[in-house]
């Protein structure tokens, strides 16, 4: 086994609001894996569904992204258009700011979306656009917000895009509105994007309990309910290493508490739900939430039953981002899934802890990204499946080790007590699949002893 | 005729899809090859994962992870440290770096300093070249024919061979363009080498992004086109490019070897593959295998059993360049009325097509094609084809929503065939619904 060493954690530590010691670590040249901070602070906001999310800069930075997301929407679907000002050589030479403001009033004259999300990116920042200047005016005169997301490329890694997208919601979004309802007093989710429509499952929960969830932030949300999301009385952090900075900036300054939470498993399903009622502080909620998790965590284990059976001592690897990496971990124990490998790669350190206290001492930690690392680690490990991202899939496929897409690109939802059963049934059906048997036998004319001559 | 362009400040949906990717894809199809693209991590992320997601396929891509500071400092330190790690943990056989918009506004001077590189490190036996692709010029198709014609320089550079050459007049290069698939290349190749030649496409996907089942995890290219059989298309009698933009690397290999050329424009439909069977006939002297002279009949009589579908219908394309023209040409033979024709970029070859084409996006399609029963394009396009209520037909850059679109063919008389089957299904389909719907409604 090879521990993660104390510099290791140390550079995790770009995860929280302020580092400790130093900056995010410099991807490596010709070794780095992932996305820009463009990606990231996209990845935060395109959700917000009825907004108009519009990319100044050359044409790829959109036309190489749009629609590349798993985030569903139950209505509106302007966030699923490609916006770019699609700068030419003269542009870049002359200035782009005429026409980012033709764009923006184009799209707000065409489209009337409540809101304009303006995106830099590599090559707007290096020749000093001054964007935020040009959407303060816009948004003067055409009497939408119209929000800049300054997070360029070439600033640092996705996760710090994330965090650059929060900064944009609290400096410009949170706290311009105030609730349709005077009744209001709900939690905030903070970081779940709703891929392959989780959020729907967990908000259904939240109904069943009786908690209103306040705003959505941002898995198909609408822009006005992120306008009021400072009228919460707790914020729940899904993806800490996301947006904690956001929670945190929240508490001080409109003192909603928050806590970090996950919907992966019913354990911890079960606990982010008490924790809101805990935070709301109403004993009757508390009482609701009890009888609810009560009853949906014998129900799930009754239906779990088969699937445990044959799940139980299976081992896996867990390679993903973020929060994911601690929180599937549980949900994969409460299946009988040894996890043998988990990758650190996107956690924040104290996402490097939580996974210290879910797994066995002999667990693997794949620190660094690379797909031959991953595949390592499956082999040495004898893992029966590799659960991670899509881009790792067909690498998988490879070398034919059953996977399960966990990351954005997927399309089931495994949150919540429902997803838990959609996620065994998933990995059973992964592993009992017949294309293992079949790609693993050679043709007959390859088997040792041919016919008799 | 002409091309036009709406007046309209902003991109909405954009067809157009980064240079970059069009290099990135042209290296796939070059056996244990690397991109490199000098940029920020995203430059190359997003091409990555939109080629793994149309392939289905891991690929080959990496960067030289530039951050603020390096661009305006010493962006080729970075590159230097990339070209480094590359080198010493995955010795690869060809490196292409790739510069993006980036490079180019900061102006950096890459490709001095490759050259300082090679020659520091004593680099032979392998290839290494540039290219520049900025976002904010041309499309997917000129980054790869760009590309391909920068790797032709190299490989004659790397020969050395100038006018002097064993030439083996029964080898035949073929220069395939972006917009075919590795079902596309690796049917010609059939074709072609049906005639008796020997055949090498450079670059060929058909062989790296077929789908394969080659274990042991490499970051490098698996299959593709060898660096050695790359030298040895030197030596061929006949350059045959498909696609005008091949014509430049066609025209490379001819100015510094002489090795004559032909570019076949047009790829689909029945009089696209009789220019292509007929030229291989002439030039060979062998006659045209039974085999094509079914498929051309089966071709004939599909079209004539599809007419009745096709007849009165209208259709809107939104593809490359040169695989526009192609598609155009095709529905000419069925007899459909194209409503609105829309590309990327304008090139000469779309210039010159007898119709009007528009250079836009994904918006134009739906506006000017409004009325069409059948969309021609990516999968980009599922939105505004069920918005106007068009039939849709996956073809080009990117495809998500099928399986095995990367396996489909289109050239030749059996890919027309298998297009016009396709193409009419779906109109028939879309006629049932139609049919039913009526009925509900009475």
């Amino acid at each position: 086994m090879e521990p993660i060493r104390k510099e290791e954690i140390d550079d995790q530590a770009c995860g929280s609001l302020a580092p400790k010691s130093k900056p995010c670590p410099r991807p490596k040249p010709g070794e780095a894996a992932g996305g820009c901070s463009f990606d990231g602070a996209q990845i935060t906001l395109l959700p917000i569904m009825d907004a108009a999310h519009l990319v100044h800069g050359p044409v790829a930075c959109a036309g190489n992204s749009w629609e590349s997301r798993g985030s569903l929407s139950s209505g509106p679907s302007l966030s699923q258009y490609g916006f770019a000002t699609d700068l030419s050589n003269n542009d870049i030479i002359f200035g782009g700011e005429k026409k980012l403001k033709d764009s923006i009033d184009y799209i707000a004259g065409r489209f009337a979306p409540p809101a304009i999300f303006v995106y830099s990116t590599c090559v707007t920042a290096l020749i000093g656009e001054d964007m935020d200047a040009v959407c303060k005016e816009a948004s003067g005169r055409l009497g939408i917000p119209v929000v800049p997301v300054n997070s360029p490329g070439f600033v640092g890694s996705k996760n710090l895009g994330n965090r650059l997208a929060g900064d944009a919601l609290l400096q410009y979004v949170i706290g311009t509105g105030e609730p349709e309802l005077e009744a209001s007093m709900g939690v905030n989710l903070i970081g779940e994007y709703n891929i392959a429509g989780e959020m729907w499952d967990i908000e259904k929960l939240m109904n069943q309990a009786g908690i209103t969830l306040l705003s959505r932030i941002t898995g198909d949300a609408r822009y006005k309910e992120i306008t009021w999301a400072h009228r919460a009385k707790a914020n729940m952090v899904v993806c800490s290493r996301a947006l904690l900075g956001l929670a945190k900036q929240m508490e001080s300054k409109y003192g909603i508490p928050y806590f970090e939470g996950s919907f992966y498993g019913a354990k911890e399903t079960t606990y982010s739900l008490r924790q809101m009622a805990f935070l709301l502080n109403d004993r009757e909620m508390e009482r609701r939430v009890d009888r609810l998790t009560e009853r949906e965590e014998n129900r799930l284990s009754h239906d779990l039953r088969p699937y445990r059976k044959i799940l139980k001592g299976k081992k896996a690897v867990l390679y993903t981002g973020g929060v994911k990496s601690w929180s599937v971990i549980s949900a994969l124990k409460e299946l009988g899934i040894q996890v043998v490998g988990v990758g650190t790669n996107k956690s924040s350190d104290e996402d490097v802890q939580r996974i210290a206290d879910r797994v066995s001492d002999d667990t693997e930690y794949i620190p660094e990204g690379g797909a031959s690392r991953i595949i390592k680690t499956v082999k040495e490990r004898k893992a029966d499946i590799m659960i991670a991202g899509g881009r790792n899939m067909y690498v998988a496929m490879k070398e034919q080790i059953p996977f399960v897409d966990i990351n954005q690109e997927r399309h089931k939802a495994y949150a919540g007590y429902e997803g838990l059963l959609r996620l065994a049934k998933e990995l059973v059906d992964s592993m009992a699949n017949p294309i293992w048997k079949l790609a693993s036998s050679p043709a007959p004319w390859d088997k040792e002893g041919s016919y008799d001559r | 005729m002409t091309v036009k362009k709406r007046s309209k400040p902003v991109s909405v949906n954009p067809l157009k899809i980064g240079q970059s990717l069009g290099g990135i894809l042209a290296m796939q199809g070059c056996y244990r090859a690397m991109p490199v693209v000098h940029g920020s991590q995203g430059c190359s992320a997003f091409p990555k994962a939109l080629l793994t997601r149309h392939f289905r396929e891991p690929i080959a891509v990496q960067t030289s992870a530039l951050q603020e500071m390096d661009v305006i400092f010493d962006a080729n330190r970075n590159l230097e440290e990339a070209l480094n790690a590359v080198l010493s943990k995955h010795r690869p056989d060809i490196i292409g770096i790739i510069g993006t918009e980036l490079t180019d506004v900061a102006g950096v001077d890459y490709q001095s300093m490759l050259k300082s590189y090679k020659r520091e490190r004593n680099m032979r036996g392998g290839l290494a070249f540039s290219v520049t692709l900025p976002d904010f010029r041309g499309s997917l198709e000129s980054g790869f024919s760009v590309t391909v014609e920068a790797m032709v320089d190299e490989l004659i550079q790397q020969a050395g061979l100038r006018g002097q050459r064993n030439v083996n007049s029964r080898q035949i290069t073929l220069l395939p363009g972006s917009y075919l698939t590795p079902g596309d290349v690796m049917e010609l190749k059939e074709i072609v080498s049906s005639f008796g030649f020997e055949v090498i496409a450079l670059p060929d996907i058909s062989t790296s992004l077929s789908g394969h089942l080659l274990t042991g995890f490499s970051p490098l290219t698996r299959g593709g086109v060898p660096l050695d059989s790359m030298l040895q298309s030197l030596q061929s009698g006949l350059t045959i490019a498909f696609g005008a933009s091949m014509e430049r690397p066609a025209r490379r290999l001819h100015n510094a070897l002489g090795t004559p050329y032909k570019v076949f424009q047009g790829t689909m439909g029945l009089k696209a593959s009789d220019e292509l069977l007929n030229f291989l006939h002439q030039i060979s002297g062998v006659p045209v295998p039974i085999r094509y002279c079914w498929q051309r009949e089966n071709l004939l009589d599909c079209m004539l059993d599809a007419h009745f579908q096709f007849a009165g219908v209208s259709a809107l394309a939104a593809l490359e360049p040169d695989h526009l023209r192609s598609v155009s040409e095709w529905l000419d033979e069925l007899g459909v009325e194209q409503k609105a024709l829309i590309t990327s970029y304008e090139t000469p070859a779309v210039a010159e097509m007898e119709r009007e084409v528009w250079v836009g996006d994904l918006d134009d399609a739906e506006v000017l094609g409004s009325g069409a029963d059948l969309w021609i394009g990516s999968s980009h396009g599922i939105a505004g084809a069920e918005r106007i209520g068009a039939a849709f037909l996956a073809a080009g850059f990117p495809i998500w929503n099928e399986l095995g679109s990367y396996m489909n063919v289109s050239v030749g008389y059996r890919g027309a065939m298998e297009w016009t089957n396709k193409a009419g299904n779906l109109l028939m389909r879309r006629e049932a619904e139609h049919r039913e719907s009526s009925i509900r409604h009475r």
